[in-house]
């Protein structure tokens, strides 16, 4: 009978290492989607929603009921732009209706004057009263018509979660109560109003409600999520999800490691069994149908054990991360990640096993019993590196979103995966014929690591590979932090000053020197708007993208400057030469949304002018750096004689507010917008994400130990026979201890050698072209690798095997 | 140090291992004595516990009753290291799987107990060891790379170099095939002529078990008959 063949003697390593697979997988995608989804809802308080329709007509009443149904929250917004008289003269606002509901997500702030206090509010104004944008604040406590209706203003809107579009372009803003909306009479036949339906609720909620929103919309309506939304946080959200995808992949090819070492292990172990059963004619097919069943039995047994700890590691990491993220990690009632965890365990349990198990099966008996190693074939080797190709092949199909990164992270891990040994072999070979005066200590100790039979090369090769997966976490995850960091730095300007008269602009700067208050070069605003690309008229064009429709139907600044503006970047062309000839330098996105190319010729009316030049130059613009910037810059003498006001950034501390009271007294026609609300938040989520990045880390390290660990047990035999030869020859224990010892710190100091090597240049392809950010090189990496690999795996090691220098020389008579 | 004649005494050894059903002695009450440069052959049925007894005469484990005199020395109640200070340099090993360590060549594994013991002339002392086992040409192979008749040769050239006065070999050709076990087993017993060491011989063939001076037959951990 099959079932009374012997047990996998040492199937419980591997039933631990795929324990260690199933519950990486499942808590990393339990947690990536809880973090994914807090992240995305701190995200959603950009939206003030998690989810946003957007159309130019009134919404139809079935979504809101379908929403309503699902569970959703709902809120309506209506905003368009009209104007109020100011001093007897209009002004252009963008007046928002918004009803009880509003905001979903975020809150908003008012406060009475503009550096007062701020308060936190649930809801925006009561009917019969409108709150007004700071920049509006002179009319503040007064009466103001809008279209037929006269409301009362006593509060400024400090903070609305999704002021979005570009900072510069914004008319003031007036909040309102949708319910007052009807009495105003401004909506009329033709008004170009912006309709907005917002959604908010549990993840499968919303995932239902996309699904069936998608086939209703019409062609005006549009979903809006993230993307759309602020700039500023699209790179670093983006970015942090890439990371975790990475982190997870990594900690993965250590646990995988891991089966692949313990696989090998119980294959030695299973050796001498599976020959003496062939020998007693046992066939193969028998024996390979009996060690598959015992593989099925480590794959449920492991994937039970393994789902239980993922589900249960959410709980520690809710309780570490609560905390930080300031509110609790909401909760997701799916099943998927357990699945693709079960299903992780069984692909890498079987295509690292089953490849062994196959070679032990086929492996002639005589060869096993009478202990002759045969050198490994060149089949054998490529059934084994071509199952373990298309294992982590499998894993990252199933793990990853982004195809690029798998494919780019599979290369990586075989480059690695196929240099390591080669170096680790030529480098013992090398110091191996350096000497041959001497045996014992160093020769013996290279010999021990040169051996095929204990398979030395393969366990640090297992175990570099753990060490560079910890590191490369560690130098991207440091890398990510450090560019973040870069692009918000403490002292970037928190203010903007707006319709700054040309003959003010010199006092203000004054002004600004004196009190030894930070701020920018002051820029000049041309409100412009596109009218014709190479003679044709913008609007005749038929754009198939919203943004170059935007583009074409809105109004935006025009600046000039003398320099390129730091963090922009020539990307095609020249930049502007101060040589008299009309030039334009256009922003990279416009330029792609308007399919515009260098020597294209652009035409701007301002006002009753106009102005036509030439594209010279194509600029990238780092968008999130909250600094100035401009899609159009021209020279100086196209711009100089048209209407224009100023723009400067500065840097004000709390402690200088009253100087900004002065300021904004001397200048009254000047307008600040404060973002420091804005930057804190954005820093705010930065942070936490950051958190979540340490998070992986640990897990990475986790992961590694267990690596370890296997890679200890699975030489633990072999080291057990040395060890009682050595002793039949007479060895002293402290000759038997400093094998070890010297043996461990040896491997130690090979594996962190070329695991620091390793890090420093995957880290720096990874960084330079999966995230795009500036690699730093780190000599710490190579200090912490160097040191943490020699004393872990000295430590570890000689503890692990204390017990083999107990070991009878008897044991070496009996094999 | 013990006063006594022989190179290895035995008085009234026993061994007992624990099994699931008791304690169980593999070797009982064996008196023996090996005078010095006597080639002496231990026979026996698989199982009988004559690698046992081998084991125990070189002091590579513990005796559970008994004494055992090695060398003049008592091996009674000594610790494995004490054992091993015992064996030091005056007793050398042929393993039946020969036991070399893989990775090394042939030249390193003579010198590595003659480097365990401190000993001097390492590299010339090797070099000669192998002459001697006609495998000077391959002294740089490794041992991977050898044949089974090879590594043999290297384990005793290895057991020889550090001149013992006692060579302890178990089944030396067990894993040859007849022909090669045959020159493996000539090397031997010239070698051991020639240096007058004694040897201790565990074997169940009968061909080799002929070229001893005496002959010891063990059943069931029992000593039967000398001849």
């Amino acid at each position: 009978m099959v079932s009374r063949l012997p047990k996998i003697q040492s199937y419980w390593l591997m039933l631990i290492a795929t324990v260690i697979t199933i519950s990486i997988v499942s808590a990393s995608q339990l947690i990536t989607q809880r973090i994914s989804l807090l992240l995305d809802r701190q995200a959603s308080e950009l939206l003030a929603a998690d989810l946003v329709l957007v159309s130019n007509h009134p919404l139809d009443k079935k979504y809101e009921r379908q929403a309503k149904e699902l569970g959703l929250q709902v809120a309506h917004t209506v905003s368009f732009r009209t104007a109020i008289f100011v001093d007897d003269s209009p002004q252009l606002v963008e007046l928002k209706a918004v009803d009880s509901n509003y905001p979903l997500r975020g809150q908003l702030k008012n406060s009475r004057e503009v550096t007062a206090d701020q308060i936190n509010v649930q809801q925006g104004p009561e009917t019969g009263e409108i709150w007004l944008d700071p920049k509006l604040s002179q009319l503040i406590d007064s009466s103001i018509a809008l279209g037929s209706s006269e409301f009362e203003a006593h509060w400024l809107l400090t903070y609305e979660p999704d002021r979005g579009g570009a900072l510069f372009n914004l008319a003031p803003r007036i909040l309102m109560n949708l319910d007052d909306l009807p009495s105003t009479g401004l909506i009329v036949p033709g008004s170009r109003v912006n309709y907005r339906l917002l959604f908010a609720g549990e993840q499968n909620q919303l995932a239902s409600f996309i699904q069936w929103l998608k086939p209703q919309l019409s062609e005006n309506e549009k979903i809006q999520d993230l993307e759309n939304a602020r700039p500023e946080m699209r790179r670093a959200l983006d970015q942090t999800r890439k990371f975790f995808a990475l982190a997870i992949v990594l900690t993965l090819v250590i646990a995988m490691v891991a089966i692949a070492i313990t696989a090998r292990y119980t294959a030695s172990c299973e050796a001498p069994k599976v020959a003496m059963l062939r020998a007693f004619g046992i066939s193969q097919k028998r024996l390979f149908k009996f060690y598959s069943w015992q593989l099925a039995k480590v794959w449920v047994i492991a994937a039970v054990i393994g789902i239980g700890i993922g589900w249960l590691s959410q709980y520690p990491l809710q309780w570490a991360l609560d905390g930080w993220f300031g509110q609790a990690l909401p909760q997701v009632w799916v099943i998927r990640p357990y699945l693709v965890a079960a299903l992780v365990g069984f692909v890498s349990l079987a295509g690292f096993c089953l490849p062994f198990l196959f070679i032990v099966i086929q492996t002639p008996p005589m060869q096993v019993i009478r202990h002759v190693s045969s050198r490994q074939s060149l089949r054998r080797g490529l059934l084994l590196a071509g199952s373990a190709i298309i294992t982590v092949f499998l894993v990252l199909m199933i793990l990853m979103q982004d195809s690029m990164l798998a494919v780019m992270t599979l290369l990586l891990l075989l480059i690695v995966a196929l240099v390591l040994p080669l170096i680790f072999a030529l480098m013992i070979k090398s110091l191996l014929y350096s000497s041959k005066r001497n045996f014992w200590l160093r020769q013996y100790l290279l010999s021990r690591l040169n051996s095929s039979t204990r398979g030395a090369l393969f366990v640090m090769s297992a175990f570099s590979l753990a060490l560079l997966a910890i590191l490369m976490i560690a130098v991207v995850k440091d890398d990510l932090l450090t560019s973040w960091r870069t692009q918000l730095p403490d002292d970037i300007p928190n203010y903007f000053l707006f319709n700054i008269p040309s003959d003010e602009v010199s006092e203000i700067e004054r002004f600004f020197e004196q009190r030894q208050i930070r701020s920018s070069t002051a820029y000049p605003l041309v409100r412009t708007r596109l009218t014709h690309i190479n003679g044709n008229i913008v609007n005749a064009i038929d754009f198939t993208d919203h943004r170059a429709t935007h583009f074409a139907t809105h109004t935006f600044n025009v600046s000039y400057a003398e320099n390129l503006p730091d963090e922009n970047k020539i990307e095609a062309g020249e930049w502007l030469q101060h040589n008299g000839e009309p030039q334009l330098s256009i922003e990279q996105g416009m330029a792609n949304t308007l399919l515009l190319k260098i020597g294209d010729i652009l035409t701007f009316s301002i006002g009753s002018e106009t102005m036509e030049a030439p594209v010279t130059s194509i600029r990238s613009v780092l968008w999130e750096n909250f600094r100035p910037n401009f899609y159009v810059i021209t020279n100086r003498k196209l711009i100089a004689d048209l209407p224009q006001t100023w723009l400067m950034s500065a840097l004000i501390k709390s402690d200088q507010i009253s100087d900004l009271k002065q300021l904004v007294s001397n200048h009254p026609s000047v307008t600040l917008l404060d973002i420091t609300e804005l930057m804190a938040r954005i820093r705010g989520i930065v942070g936490r994400a950051s958190i979540a990045l340490e998070f992986f880390f640990i897990f990475a390290l986790v992961s590694a130990i267990v690596v370890l660990l296997a890679s200890i047990q699975t030489g633990k035999k072999e080291r057990q026979m040395e060890s009682a030869l050595l002793r039949a020859l007479s060895a002293r224990t402290s000759q038997l201890y400093r094998v070890n010892v010297f043996e461990f710190s040896l491997m130690g100091l090979l594996i962190g050698l070329f695991a620091a090597i390793f890090a420093s240049i995957l880290g720096w392809i990874i960084s330079a072209y999966f995230f795009n950010i500036d690699y730093h090189f780190s000599p710490a990496i190579w200090v912490y690798s160097l040191i943490s690999a020699t004393s872990i795996l000295t430590i570890a090691g000689t503890l692990v095997s204390r017990k083999v220098y107990n070991i009878s020389p008897m044991k070496i008579l009996r094999t | 140090m013990t006063e006594n004649n022989f190179c290895i005494s035995l008085q009234d050894v026993t061994k007992s291992v624990d099994t699931p059903d008791g304690p169980l002695d593999v070797v009982q009450n064996i008196s023996l004595n090996v005078d010095y440069r006597e080639a002496i052959v231990i026979k026996g049925a698989s199982g009988s516990g004559k690698t046992t007894l081998l084991g125990l005469m070189a002091g590579l484990d513990q005796i559970s009753a008994g004494e055992i005199i090695l060398l003049g020395e008592s091996l009674s109640d000594r610790t494995e290291e004490q054992r091993s200070r015992i064996r030091a340099g005056k007793v050398g090993f042929v393993f039946q799987s020969f036991q070399l360590v893989q990775g090394a060549t042939a030249l390193q594994n003579v010198m590595l107990p003659l480097e365990l013991g401190g000993m001097e002339n390492v590299l010339e002392v090797a070099n000669i060891s192998l002459q001697q086992v006609g495998l000077e040409s391959k002294k740089n192979t490794l041992v991977d790379h050898l044949s089974g008749g090879e590594q043999q040769r290297v384990s005793i050239a290895r057991a020889f170099a550090v001149k013992p006065l006692i060579l302890f070999a178990d089944e030396p050709t067990g894993n040859l095939d007849a022909k090669t076990g045959r020159q493996v087993a000539d090397i031997m017993f010239r070698l051991r002529d020639q240096s007058g060491t004694t040897l201790v011989l565990v074997t169940h063939e009968s061909e080799l078990a002929q070229r001893g001076d005496r002959q010891i037959l063990i059943e069931s951990g029992r000593l039967i008959d000398q001849s």
